[in-house]
């Protein structure tokens, strides 16, 4: 066999075993009641981000403050009530819903890569540089996360973008474990080697051989370290760490409406409700993922 | 008087899946008399496992359950006492050794630990007298005492095998299961544990149901043969009945297709096909699909035991008119 | 757990001491000593990263330039970084800790007095989470699908999606504002211990549980359990002596990573329910900028996690003998 002729095999081999195993996997997915829940909740979570000019104004509802319509009961004018400063609470989650998810999002893709360019270089390469890589990455797992986030904001200052780069680089050591087991796993396999043999670049093989095919944990990890990195953007941001006012963030409202849960405990309830059910969607979602991509750990 | 250790009738099991019902053992009959030994044979999937399982009450439920028929152990229904009641004949009545020895020791408690306490259970001794009784145990089945506190997985595939006949036989049981004892070992090993076990059921007196997919297993250690394929009994006898006067084509189907000793130039025929679906058994013969001999009424109707001595029948239509059929023994 | 405490200590004592055990742990220990001097180089270099001038800032508005740069000169900051961190290890290995910048304390005194209250609390909610989750774990995998399992599973997953700060504040409004049986905050006696404690420990309490539950599951499919099984072992004994073991193996290195959500989430509690611990006093340092103050709560909560971890460690090589082999 050619080399060419022995590449397109590999390809075609890698495509369908590829596309049949997405198929089984959502088949899998669609069975859990729990998963297709998750879906739901973080589809209306998305909805929400997307329309929020549509449903609210900004500028009116969600920033101005109005000190003869504060601390309002929930009701039909505003529906979660108004905070201490006379904002809508509604809208301010609405808007809170772009942060949170955003924030997330962003901050979990630079943990994945930079820590998966970790993982895969120590996966891939081993011996002395896969030695280097997991020493210093047992420094960065020596800080608990949310410590070693806090840490890097308390040094950078606090803003959106430090934030993000705190929640970031604590959640590297993760990343790069499980994208370098991923790799250990399909490193050996036979289309690796065959893809060695024709004489394909290291840097080729990693990204459209060795990763495409150890996906599935990493898709599940990413799932599950988005719900934690909208968690940490609210503590920090309720630490005063994170996201400042008045920009509404989920976690900043709940530290601005402490001081009146005595009377008006919505104030709270509200953007933690918002918090909880965003993350237990991702939560949901991650666990039918896990289940649905590993059957046999049912 | 016969004196019988372990008597089924008629037992019924089946798993119960997301995916179907697996009929895995189809109504069988067994008898084991006092100090024989019963092979139990067949493939892969046949239900060997099952009914072993069923006798110490252990098939995982669910899926498992046992729909219908009698296990009677030493006079004992076991069908009909309770868990607890169960729980002091496990062991002690009747133990039994698993197929694969390199997960079938607790990993995290040492080996002597694990031989002693299945005596401190069913004896009255104290915590000394059971460490002394587990020490004996293992020199027995030829393990020095000294190696008590070790961990299995200090220890070889063979030792490990060594360490559970020790459990298994630490309370002098009446009936040993010993579902494929030699399967996972290397050929030189198995020789050594089973000579071992042999010898040990002797001095024991014990009774033993060795379940195995190997013949050679079974000409040198059992007394009677059960035959049994998709959850059924086809052909049972006593050694010489099986060996010389081979009655189902499925028995002979498995002479036919291991080697030879006498006549080494025999061509190997394996059998053809694969064993019928067990979530969807066919009506009649569940071999005739792969059978040479299969008639018309082998689609259709289910064959009865017919008996061609005390001890040996076998279940199939070619003799139901005539009991002097002769299987051409593959030669065609 | 207390069992195996006792147990666990006598391992340590009679049995194996100058053996494997020991060995295993002063390995560990050496382990740990490169480990813990990159951490602290790393949040040394992390802090050092703040924008702004300390120097100015120690000495308010009306500081002259002149003293500015002496103080930076005496303060050292004007050396390279690598020799400022050798001059902090070397201080901080006799117990120094260098001074606060907001109010001239001494950065150690001020942790050393603050550190029994966090170690109280923390202390307090994971035996909370081990004595609740283990237990429950157990039965669910037990019962697998029941309803007991199915509903614990449903609070468990909804327990580690709740922050602690919002569930404090939670349970301040119901317990404290309306039903007025535990103080909205402060340190005043085990009452005041309580809320925060169970704040801290439900996420953890959630965590364990699943992963109990799995590690669990996937323990009683194995042969060995038949084995135990058919000897006669009873359902209970089963459980407890066969599965119980293997099972908390993987559980327990989960119980040492929760133990680092947990010391995070005690900065958010002791926020929230304003307790006096090294939580509380790192957000309100980094609000004064007070580094040296920053830094010490950091290196002594990684130190707590790390010594947590080896603890871990070593309750693992007990539980595991395939681990002590290796140090025979
Ligand atoms: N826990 C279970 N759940 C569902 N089906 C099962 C279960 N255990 C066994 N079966 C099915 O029951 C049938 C009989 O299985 P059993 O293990 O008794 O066969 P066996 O004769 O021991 O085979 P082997 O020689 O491979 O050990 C098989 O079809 C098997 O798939
Ligand atoms: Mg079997």
């Amino acid at each position: 066999m050619n080399a060419d002729v022995l590449e397109i095999k590999t390809e075609q081999l890698l495509k369908t075993k590829k596309r049949s195993q997405l198929f089984d996997v959502w088949l899998r997915l669609k069975k859990s009641k729990a998963a297709i829940a998750g879906l739901l909740l973080i589809g209306i979570f998305i909805f929400m981000a997307i329309l929020a000019p549509v449903l609210v104004s900004y500028e009116d509802d969600a920033l101005k403050m109005n000190v003869r319509v504060r601390l309002q009961t929930p009701g039909s004018d505003h529906w979660f009530g108004t905070d201490e400063l006379g904002r809508d609470i509604f809208a301010r989650i609405v808007y809170g819903t772009r942060i949170s998810l955003f924030v997330g999002i962003i901050s979990v893709s630079i943990a994945l890569t930079l820590g998966g360019t970790l993982g895969a270089i120590a996966g891939y390469y081993g011996g002395k540089i896969d030695n280097i890589i997991m020493r210093f990455l047992d420094v960065l797992l020596a800080v608990p996360a949310v410590l070693l986030a806090i840490t890097i904001v308390a040094a950078l200052g606090a803003s959106m973008l430090n934030l993000m780069i705190a929640v970031g680089v604590s959640n590297i050591p993760g990343f790069a474990r499980v994208v370098r087991a991923a790799v250990l796993s399909v490193k050996d396999q036979e289309f690796i080697e065959a893809a060695k043999a024709i004489g394909a670049k290291d840097h080729t093989i990693i990204l459209r051989h060795v990763l495409p095919n150890s996906m599935a944990p990493i898709i599940v990890f990413a799932t599950l370290k988005v719900a934690t990195a909208i968690m940490a953007t609210a503590s920090l941001s309720f630490l005063g760490l994170g996201i400042q006012p008045p920009t509404p963030e989920w976690g900043s409202m709940l530290a601005g409406g402490r001081s009146y849960i005595r009377d008006h405990m919505y104030i709270v309830l509200y953007p933690g409700m918002a918090i909880v059910l965003t993350v237990l969607s991702l939560n949901l979602i991650g666990d039918g993922l896990r289940d649905a991509l590993d059957p046999k750990l049912k | 008087m016969r004196n019988k250790v372990l008597e089924i009738k008629n037992l019924k099991i089946r798993y119960v899946t997301d995916d179907g019902i697996v009929e895995a053992v189809n109504g069988i009959d067994m008898l084991i008399e006092k100090g024989r030994t019963l092979g139990l044979v067949g493939e892969t999937g046949a239900g060997k496992t099952t009914t072993a399982m069923s006798i110490l009450r252990l098939i995982p439920d669910p899926p498992g359950e046992i729909i219908s028929g009698d296990i009677i152990l030493d006079n004992i229904k076991l069908l009909e006492i309770s868990e607890n009641e169960m729980e002091t004949i496990r062991g002690r009545l009747v133990s039994m050794i698993f197929q694969d020895p390199m997960t079938a020791l607790n990993p995290s408690i040492c080996v002597g630990e694990q031989i002693s306490e299945a005596i401190s259970i069913h004896q009255d001794v104290t915590k000394e007298g059971a460490k002394e009784k587990a020490r004996e145990m293992l020199e027995i089945v030829g393990i020095p005492g000294s190696r008590m506190e070790e961990y299995p997985h200090q220890f070889s595939g063979g030792m490990k095998q060594r360490v559970i006949i020790a459990i298994a036989l630490s309370c002098s049981p009446k009936l040993l299961i010993a579902d494929e004892p030699t399967t996972a070992l290397d050929v030189t090993i198995q020789a050594q544990v089973l000579e071992l076990m042999k010898e040990l059921k002797e001095k024991l007196e014990m009774s033993m149901l060795m379940i195995t997919h190997d013949l050679g297993v079974v000409a040198e250690v059992c007394d009677d043969v059960a035959i049994m394929y998709a959850g059924r009994i086809v052909e049972q006898g006593n050694l010489e009945e099986i060996f010389k006067y081979t009655k189902h084509p499925y028995t002979e189907g498995l002479f036919n297709s291991i080697p030879n000793i006498d006549d080494r130039k025999a061509e190997l025929i394996p059998i053809r096909g694969l064993m019928s679906d067990p979530y969807n058994l066919p009506d009649g013969c569940s071999f005739c699909d792969r059978c040479d001999y299969a008639l018309d009424i082998c689609q259709t109707e289910k064959p009865k035991k017919i008996y061609f001595s005390g001890t040996h029948f076998s279940e199939c239509h070619l003799y139901s008119g005539n009991s002097d059929f002769q299987l051409n023994c593959g030669k065609k | 757990m207390y069992h195996f405490l006792i147990k666990f200590i006598a391992v340590i004592k009679y049995e194996q001491i100058g053996g494997t055990v020991l060995k295993y742990i002063i390995r560990r220990l050496l382990l740990l000593l490169p480990v813990m001097l990159g951490v602290i180089f790393l949040v040394f270099f992390i802090i050092s990263l703040t924008p702004g001038n300390v120097a100015s800032m120690i000495l308010g508005d009306g500081a002259t330039d002149e003293r500015i740069v002496e103080l930076r000169e005496e303060m050292g900051l004007n050396d390279p970084l690598i020799i400022q961190y050798g001059r902090y290890m070397g201080s901080l290995l006799r117990g120094d800790m260098g001074v606060s910048y907001a109010d001239g304390r001494s950065v150690a005194g001020e942790i050393g007095q603050r550190f029994p209250n966090t170690f109280k609390l923390t202390i307090t909610a994971i035996i909370l989470s081990v004595l609740i989750s283990i237990p429950i774990g157990v039965i669910s995998a037990t019962k697998q699908y029941s309803i007991f399992d199915n509903l614990g599973m449903i609070l468990a997953l909804i327990g580690i999606s709740m922050p602690s700060f919002w569930i404090g504040l939670i349970l301040i409004i119901a317990f404290s504002l309306n039903l007025g049986w535990f103080p909205s905050g402060g340190m005043s006696g085990v009452m005041s211990l309580i809320l925060p404690a169970f704040t801290l420990a439900i996420a953890s309490t959630a965590s364990i549980t699943r992963t109990t539950r799995s590690s669990m599951l996937e323990v009683i499919r194995q042969d060995y359990i038949n084995t135990a099984k058919a000897k006669g072992v009873s359902k209970n004994k089963v459980i407890t002596k066969h599965a119980l073991r293997n099972a908390l193996i993987p559980a327990i290195t989960v119980i040492g990573l929760e133990f680092g959500v947990l010391l995070g989430g005690a900065v958010l509690t002791e926020t929230v329910f304003s307790w006096p611990g090294i939580g509380r006093l790192m957000v309100q340092s980094i609000q004064r900028k007070d580094t040296p103050m920053v830094l010490g709560c950091i290196i002594v909560f990684t130190l707590s996690f790390s010594i947590v971890n080896l603890l871990i460690d070593i309750l693992y090589a007990y539980l595991d003998p395939r681990i002590k082999e290796n140090y025979k």
